[in-house]
C-alpha cells in the first residue's frame, strides 16, 4: 500500500484499489473461504472457494446426483484442522457410510449426525453453537423467514451451514448467499449459480475423474494442489 | 449500617501488646473486673462474624414463590396457649404497625388484609443451610446457630478478602441476593458476637474487650426466660452486670451451664463449635402453590432450584454428569425427567436451557403439583478456561463449547439422537460402519487405509442404505425409475463364515434415469437384485 508512484496504468490502479476506503462487492462480499476442491468451480465462486461462514443452498431434483461429492473435499479440508471444531449432519436421508467418508478424508472423530424430525432446529442450534465448522442439513420445507434466521445463524456461530432443498424451490427468493442447482452430467455434475453474493452467476462442469477428486490440504484459499499420488496408481485392485 | 466503627481497642493492628492483660481476668472475685480500657485489649487468635436473621420467617416464605409485585402484607402467626400471636411480619405490615408479640386480632384490626401464614421450619433450615453454603467460600469454619443464626471464624481469611469491614459486607451481598436480610457483627467470640448481631448492632470487635457486649441486655444471650427473670430481681439487666457478680455464686444460683457460657462470652474459654458439613449430593423438593401444566411455568419454577443447585456445585467446586427431575402428580405416579451430560458440568443456566428443551419434548398427562430436584454423584472438576475470543473467530477455536451443543441437542431430541460414525473391519459394507458415542476429547483419529483411498472413492457411495433395498427385475436387469445403465463393476464381496452371516454379491455401479448413481448388488444365492448405497 505504500508502495512508491507506480510506473505504468494497471499498477497504478491497483494500489489505487487497495485503498480502504474504496469498497468493491466481489472482494468485501467474502473474506475468508474454504476452498471447494474443484478448481473449475473455485474460479466461479467469489473468493475462491466456499464461504467459511454463512450459509449456503444447494438444491438438486433427487438426493444422489452428486452435491455430496461436490462438498466432500471442503469437509476434508475444514476437518483436518488443527483444532478443527466439530461437523454436523443434521437429517441426512440415508447413513452416512463411514468407510467412504473415511476414505474421502473427512474425519470421523469431528463429525456427528442428528436424526431428528425438527431438522431446521438442529441446523439453527448447531450454527449458533458456534461449535461447529459445518453443518450439513437435508429440510424438504424452509421458509423464506427461517433461511434468514439461518443464514445470521451461521454468520454468528462462524460455520459453513449448507442446506440441501429440492429443486421445486429455485423461484422462491431466499438470503442465502450463494444458491446452486446440482445436476448430474455424463461424467459428473454440472453447478449452476443462481445466486452468489459478490460473485457472478453461471454454470460449471465438474468431472468425477480420479484427477478431478482432489483433497485440498490446510490452509486458507490456495489453487488447486496436485494429487498426492498419480493417477495410474488410482483404481488398480 | 451506613458507617459502622471498627474497633479495634486501643490496638492497631500489626502492633502488639504484652499478654499480661489476660492475667488480669478471672480474679476468683469476679468473672472480669469492669473495663479498664486499656488491660483488657490484646489481638484475639479468633475473629467470628455472627449473622443474625431477624426476618427468616418472613423470607423463608418468600423464598422460590414469585412474590407478585405488590404482595398483601405478610404475617406468620404462632399459637401460644389460647391466642394466636404474630411472631413475624413483613416490612410492609410493620409499616402499618404490626409487630412481633401483637395478638393475632389486634394485627388483623390493624391491616384487615394481612395475609396470615403458619411458619415452615424445614424452609427456614434449608434457608439457613443455603446461606451456610454460600458462606463456605469464606472459610470452612461455618456454624450453624438454629433457629436464625450463622457463625463464622474468619480470621484466617481476613488478608484474602481485604479486612473486616470488606468481608462482612460481602457477607451482606451475600445475603441480600438470596433475599434475606442480615444483622452482621465481628466479635473475638463467637458468642459475643452473636450477642453484639441479636441486639441489632452491627459492629466489628477485632480485639478482645468486653467493653462493648457488657451494655448489651441479656436476652441477647438467650437464656431461659425464668433465669432472666431472677437475675432481673436481684438487678442485674446487662451482660456486664453479670460478668461482675462472684463467680462461685453465679453458679450456684443460676446454673453452671450459664457461667461457661459467660466464659465463653468472654473468651476465657475455648468456644468448640460442630462445623457445618456440605452436603455430598444436591437434592430439593418444592411444592407448588398451585398446579401448573405449561413447560414455561414449570421452567420457571424450577429456575431457584437450578440457581441453588449451581451455587452449591460452585461451592463444592465440583460438576455433576447427570440430574434428576421429579415432577409430581396429582394420580399418576411422578415423572422422571433425566438430564446427562458427557462433561461435568456446574452452570445453571446450562441446566435450564437443557431442561427447558427436555420439558417442551415431554408429553404431561396431568398437572404438576411438586418438583424435585436430584443431583447425581458429585464429580471434582475444574472450570473451563473461557476463551477470549468467540469461537470460530481468529484464534478462537474453543472445544469447549462442543459438548453444550450436543448435550443441548440431546435432551430435546433423546440420546441416540446424535451419534458419531467408526469404521469396523468388516467386509460387509452393512457391518463396516458403526454409531459412536461422542466424545470431545480422547479420540483416537480414525484412518481410512491409504493404499485403498482412491480406489475407495471411485467405488465405495457416500450413503448407504439401511437394509439392501430389492430392485424390480425386468428380464433379469434391475429398474428403478425405469431402466439402469451400468457404469461399472462387477465387484465381487465374499465374506463371512457362518452359513447365516455369509455373503456372496456382485456390486455394481449404476445410474438411473435421473442421473443418481447407485450401488448395486446382485446376491449370488438367490440371484436377486438390490440396491445398497447412492453415490452423494
Amino acid at each position: 500500500m505504500s508502495a512508491p508512484v507506480p510506473e505504468n496504468f494497471s499498477e497504478g490502479l491497483e494500489s489505487l484499489l487497495q485503498h480502504p476506503a474504496i469498497w468493491r462487492g466481489r472482494s468485501a462480499a467474502q473474506v475468508s473461504v474454504v476452498p471447494s476442491g474443484f478448481p473449475a468451480l473455485d474460479e466461479a465462486l467469489p473468493a475462491g472457494g466456499w464461504p467459511s461462514a454463512g450459509l449456503i443452498e444447494i438444491l438438486v431434483s433427487h438426493i444422489g446426483v452428486g452435491e455430496l461429492n461436490l462438498l466432500l473435499p471442503a469437509l476434508a479440508a475444514l476437518t483436518g484442522k488443527d483444532s478443527a471444531r466439530w461437523c454436523a449432519w443434521v437429517a441426512p436421508p440415508f447413513e452416512p457410510f463411514a468407510p467412504a467418508l473415511s476414505a474421502h478424508g473427512v474425519r470421523l472423530e469431528r463429525l456427528f449426525v442428528v436424526r431428528t424430525d425438527q431438522p431446521l432446529w438442529a441446523f439453527e442450534q448447531s450454527l449458533i453453537s458456534g461449535a461447529c465448522e459445518a453443518v450439513l442439513a437435508w429440510a424438504p420445507r424452509a421458509p423464506s423467514r427461517d433461511i434468514r434466521r439461518l443464514q445470521l445463524a451461521a454468520e454468528k456461530g462462524r460455520a459453513l451451514g449448507v442446506l440441501f432443498r429440492p429443486l421445486a424451490v429455485a423461484k422462491e427468493s431466499s438470503n442465502a448467499v450463494l444458491r446452486a442447482i446440482v445436476e448430474p452430467t455424463d461424467q459428473g455434475a454440472r453447478v449452476t449459480l443462481l445466486k452468489s453474493r459478490g460473485g457472478h452467476r453461471g454454470s460449471v462442469e465438474i468431472a468425477w475423474s480420479p484427477c478431478s477428486i482432489q483433497r485440498p490440504t490446510q490452509g486458507r484459499v490456495m489453487p488447486a494442489l496436485q494429487p498426492k499420488r498419480p493417477a495410474s496408481s488410482a483404481g488398480s485392485l | 449500617m451506613s458507617s459502622r466503627p471498627i474497633r479495634t481497642g486501643h490496638v492497631r493492628p500489626g502492633e502488639t501488646r504484652p499478654h499480661a492483660a489476660r492475667a488480669t481476668k478471672g480474679s476468683s472475685v469476679a468473672l472480669s473486673s469492669p473495663p479498664p480500657q486499656q488491660a483488657l485489649v490484646f489481638e484475639s487468635r479468633e475473629l467470628w462474624v455472627a449473622l443474625h436473621l431477624p426476618w427468616l420467617e418472613i423470607e423463608a416464605l418468600q423464598q422460590g414463590a414469585r412474590a407478585p409485585s405488590m404482595p398483601r402484607p405478610r404475617a406468620i402467626i404462632e399459637l401460644q396457649g389460647q391466642t394466636q400471636y404474630v411472631v413475624a411480619a413483613c416490612e410492609r405490615a410493620q409499616q402499618f404497625g404490626v409487630r412481633r408479640g401483637m395478638a393475632m386480632a389486634a394485627a388483623l384490626a390493624l391491616v384487615p388484609d394481612l395475609e396470615t401464614c403458619a411458619r415452615d421450619a424445614t424452609r427456614e433450615r434449608q434457608l439457613l443451610e443455603r446461606l451456610a453454603t454460600r458462606a463456605y467460600r469464606f472459610t470452612p469454619r461455618v456454624s450453624l446457630v438454629p433457629p436464625d443464626g450463622l457463625v463464622l471464624e474468619v480470621k484466617g481469611s481476613l488478608h484474602l478478602f481485604g479486612g473486616a469491614d470488606r468481608l462482612c459486607r460481602a457477607l451482606e451481598v451475600d445475603c441480600f441476593e438470596v433475599g434475606v436480610k442480615p444483622i452482621v457483627s465481628l466479635a473475638p467470640s463467637p458468642l459475643a458476637a452473636l450477642a453484639l448481631a441479636r441486639s441489632g448492632k452491627s459492629q466489628l470487635i477485632t480485639a478482645h474487650g468486653v467493653g462493648e457486649i457488657s451494655a448489651l441486655k441479656l436476652c441477647a444471650l438467650r437464656w431461659p426466660t425464668e433465669v432472666i427473670e431472677r437475675l432481673q430481681q436481684v438487678g442485674v439487666y446487662t451482660i456486664g452486670q453479670a460478668l461482675r457478680l462472684p463467680r462461685a455464686g453465679f453458679a450456684r444460683r443460676f446454673g453452671k451451664e450459664h457461667l461457661a457460657e459467660l466464659d465463653r462470652l468472654t473468651g476465657r474459654d475455648a468456644d468448640l463449635r460442630d462445623h457445618f458439613r456440605l452436603r455430598e449430593r444436591f437434592r430439593r423438593k418444592e411444592d407448588l402453590l398451585q398446579e401448573l401444566e405449561h413447560h414455561d411455568a414449570i421452567l420457571a419454577a424450577l429456575a431457584p432450584l437450578l440457581e441453588e443447585l449451581g451455587e452449591f456445585l460452585k461451592v463444592r467446586q465440583c460438576g455433576i454428569t447427570q440430574i434428576a427431575c421429579l415432577l409430581k402428580h396429582r394420580r399418576i405416579p411422578r415423572t422422571r425427567c433425566v438430564l446427562r451430560f458427557a462433561e461435568p458440568a456446574a452452570n445453571a443456566q446450562h441446566f435450564a436451557k437443557l431442561f427447558g428443551e427436555k420439558l417442551s419434548s415431554l408429553n404431561l398427562s396431568e398437572p404438576v403439583r411438586g418438583i424435585e430436584l436430584r443431583s447425581g454423584d458429585l464429580v471434582s472438576c475444574t472450570p473451563a478456561d473461557a476463551s477470549l475470543w468467540q469461537p470460530g473467530e481468529h484464534g478462537g477455536e474453543n472445544r469447549g463449547v462442543a459438548p453444550e451443543l450436543i448435550e443441548h441437542l440431546r435432551a430435546r431430541l433423546g440420546h441416540e439422537s446424535v451419534y458419531g460414525l467408526r469404521v469396523l473391519e468388516s467386509h460387509r459394507p452393512e457391518t463396516s460402519w458403526a454409531a459412536a458415542e461422542l466424545s470431545a476429547r480422547n479420540r483416537p483419529p480414525e484412518r481410512a487405509v491409504e493404499d485403498h483411498i482412491s480406489w475407495f472413492v471411485q467405488r465405495r457411495p457416500a450413503w448407504l442404505l439401511r437394509e439392501p433395498q430389492p430392485l424390480v427385475e425386468q428380464n433379469g436387469l434391475p429398474q428403478r425409475h425405469g431402466a439402469l445403465r451400468f457404469l461399472e463393476g462387477p465387484d465381487r464381496v465374499e465374506a463371512g463364515m457362518a452359513v447365516q452371516g455369509r455373503i456372496a454379491r456382485d456390486y455394481y455401479i449404476a445410474r438411473d434415469v435421473n442421473g443418481v448413481r447407485l450401488w448395486i448388488f446382485r446376491d449370488l444365492r438367490s440371484h436377486g437384485w438390490f440396491m445398497q448405497g447412492i453415490f452423494g
